[in-house]
């Protein structure tokens, strides 16, 4: 017996589960399939699904990629589509859960340091893509009074990103990239946590290895924290000099002088 | 004062009714500095949402170069809507480069609120019309111009469906006041997978609703030991019977912008001319002939 017209809605979220998780019990009645089968036609579709996915998460996790192999990239990242399909037709924006995602994947398990590998790369990532915004003027900063300075509020460029991880993952990630194996065989991945400063600039996208209370202080400022607030977290610091390479460098593009109400 | 946008449609606006290429991020740096001879230029809009060097190359490329965006991710045949984060962000990168035209497919990409990275086909039916519609409405409506719909190539066909595909996007423009991008390969490639008449196609578009053309290459994939299926995959140059099927729709439409699409193993800029070259001769043919019969 033919099955029912299903609504459009139906029939989409029944080609969804064809294309995702495989399962062809939806769509495949409502197919016309003449010489070609009907689970021959979905996986023309399937195939794409996949192969689209796979390489737009190589083009987001080169490194990761390098370190695994091809052939493992391509399983580890056929399972995670499944479980973490796009929820947005931008695929500069697919993958931020990778990272988490290898971290759980049991096959992976003997390369400690590649779920923190996946971090940056998603940061690098963000960095790339993030939107154009120019630098805060400094002269605003400089024509507030000094009671006022004191409770500044910054606001990031959008490309800023920062990224505490376990292992030194931004000397694995640039000898990986460089594909320079001699440098990469002498890194400890057990040589300690690293903090990392990334900002887009003209030339690519900078990871600077920053100290621990460096990388507090800019974080406490990323994340809106009042410059009076920000400078007492970061006591012995030389914060003064901090801020002044920060702005230089374009880290922010704006300040207000309350709290963001949201 | 001229903003830099106006100075932009005053110069390089509208879309000429010669070849143009798809650009691809491998031939941004060579536009830029080689300058080459291309007519227009065409780019997934997608490709260029939010900032860093891809849309600063392209912002550079439009101050030469006339522009059309091409989206392939606003799923205008969704039945749950379109996403409207991703309909403001299609209009940031319009109202960002001034295209000369914009486009969309006649597909559906996401469900479910899952994006699943393909142009999937929908059932010819009067509900997947009015979703359509409304839709094509709502983007006209955002972006405040007319858009193109592209019909789509197909490897499957629903058993519900009532309406033929050519009949249905006629449909979609006469109800929505929308132009139509006729992709001659993907009418090529869907007429040989279902058994359809291609030049019937070709014949039952409205020619004044025609604002682009679209070629490329496809492949045959073999399924089994007999059976065989088209696939448009812009991996290789267009095929013989696409510029047959081509040269039938200048004459039919008259001369229109005409767009050489590569995605798959993208070639040197060198080949890409050399397609648009060729679909210019055709062009330029079909502009004596038609001169010819007005003459007569």
């Amino acid at each position: 017996m033919p099955a029912a017209a299903p609504s459009l809605l139906e029939l989409q979220r029944a080609l969804r589960a064809s294309l995702v998780v495989h399962d062809d019990s939806g769509a495949a009645a409502h197919l016309v399939e003449g010489e070609i089968g009907a689970a021959e036609r979905l996986d023309i579709y399937r195939n794409t699904f996949a192969s689209v996915l796979t390489a737009a998460l190589r083009l987001s996790y080169p490194a990761v990629h390098r370190l695994v192999g091809a052939e493992f990239f391509e399983g580890a990242t056929r399972i995670f589509l499944e479980a973490s399909p796009p929820a947005k037709a931008c695929l500069d924006d697919y993958g931020e859960t990778f990272a988490d995602f290898l971290s759980r994947f049991e096959p992976a398990a003997s390369l400690a340091y590649l779920p923190d590998v996946a971090r940056l790369e998603w940061a690098v990532n963000r960095a790339l893509h993030a939107p154009d915004a120019a630098p805060l003027d400094v002269r605003r900063l400089a024509a507030l009074a000094e009671a006022e300075r004191a409770q500044v509020r910054f606001a990031p460029h959008p490309s800023v990103g920062l990224v505490r991880a376990d292992h030194p993952v931004d000397l694995i990630w640039r000898a990986v990239l460089d594909e320079n194996d001699s440098v990469l065989s002498a890194i400890d991945p057990g040589a300690g946590p690293v903090w990392l400063l990334l900002q887009r600039r003209a030339a690519g996208i900078d990871v600077q290895p920053v100290n621990e209370r460096a990388w507090r202080f800019t974080s406490a400022l990323c994340a809106g924290m009042p410059l009076a607030a920000a400078f007492d977290v970061a006591r012995d610091l030389e914060t003064s000099a901090l801020l002044a390479d920060h702005l230089a460098a374009g880290l922010f593009v704006d300040f207000t002088l309350k709290e963001a109400s949201n | 004062m001229i903003s830099l946008a106006q100075s932009w449609r005053n110069e390089c606006g509208p879309i000429p009714a010669e070849a143009g290429v798809g650009l691809r991020f491998r031939h941004h740096r060579e536009v830029l500095e080689a300058r080459p001879a291309a007519k227009w230029f065409e780019v997934h809009t997608e490709n260029y949402m939010g900032g860093g060097s891809a849309p600063g190359f392209l912002g550079a490329i439009r101050r030469d170069y006339p522009l059309s965006l091409h989206g392939t991710g606003l799923s205008l045949g969704s039945a749950e809507g379109l996403d409207p984060a991703h309909l403001a962000r299609v209009r940031e990168v319009v109202e960002r480069f001034d295209p000369g035209l914009v486009s969309e497919h006649l597909s559906f990409s996401v469900a479910d609120g899952t994006y699943l990275a393909d142009l999937l086909p929908l059932p010819m039916t009067e509900e997947a019309l009015g979703v359509v519609c409304r839709n094509v409405t709502q983007v006209q409506d955002s972006l405040k111009r007319r858009i193109l719909v592209e019909n789509p190539s197909s490897y499957l066909q629903f058993r519900h469906s009532t309406i033929p595909e050519w009949e249905f996007l006629a449909l979609v423009a006469k109800r929505t006041g929308c132009g139509i991008l006729c992709d001659v390969n993907n009418i090529y490639v869907s007429a040989s997978n279902h058994g359809w008449r291609a030049s019937a196609y070709l014949e039952a578009l409205p020619p004044a609703a025609i604002g682009e053309i679209h070629l490329a290459g496809h492949s045959v994939r073999h399924i089994g030991a007999a059976r065989t299926i088209r696939i448009d995959d812009h991996g290789s140059r267009v095929a013989p019977g696409v510029w047959a099927l081509y040269a039938e729709a200048l004459e039919r439409f008259g001369l229109v912008p005409t767009l050489i699409e590569w995605d798959t193993d993208v070639p040197p800029m060198t080949v890409l001319l050399e397609e648009a070259t060729r679909a210019d001769a055709l062009i330029q043919k079909a502009g004596n002939a038609s001169g010819r019969a007005l003459a007569a």
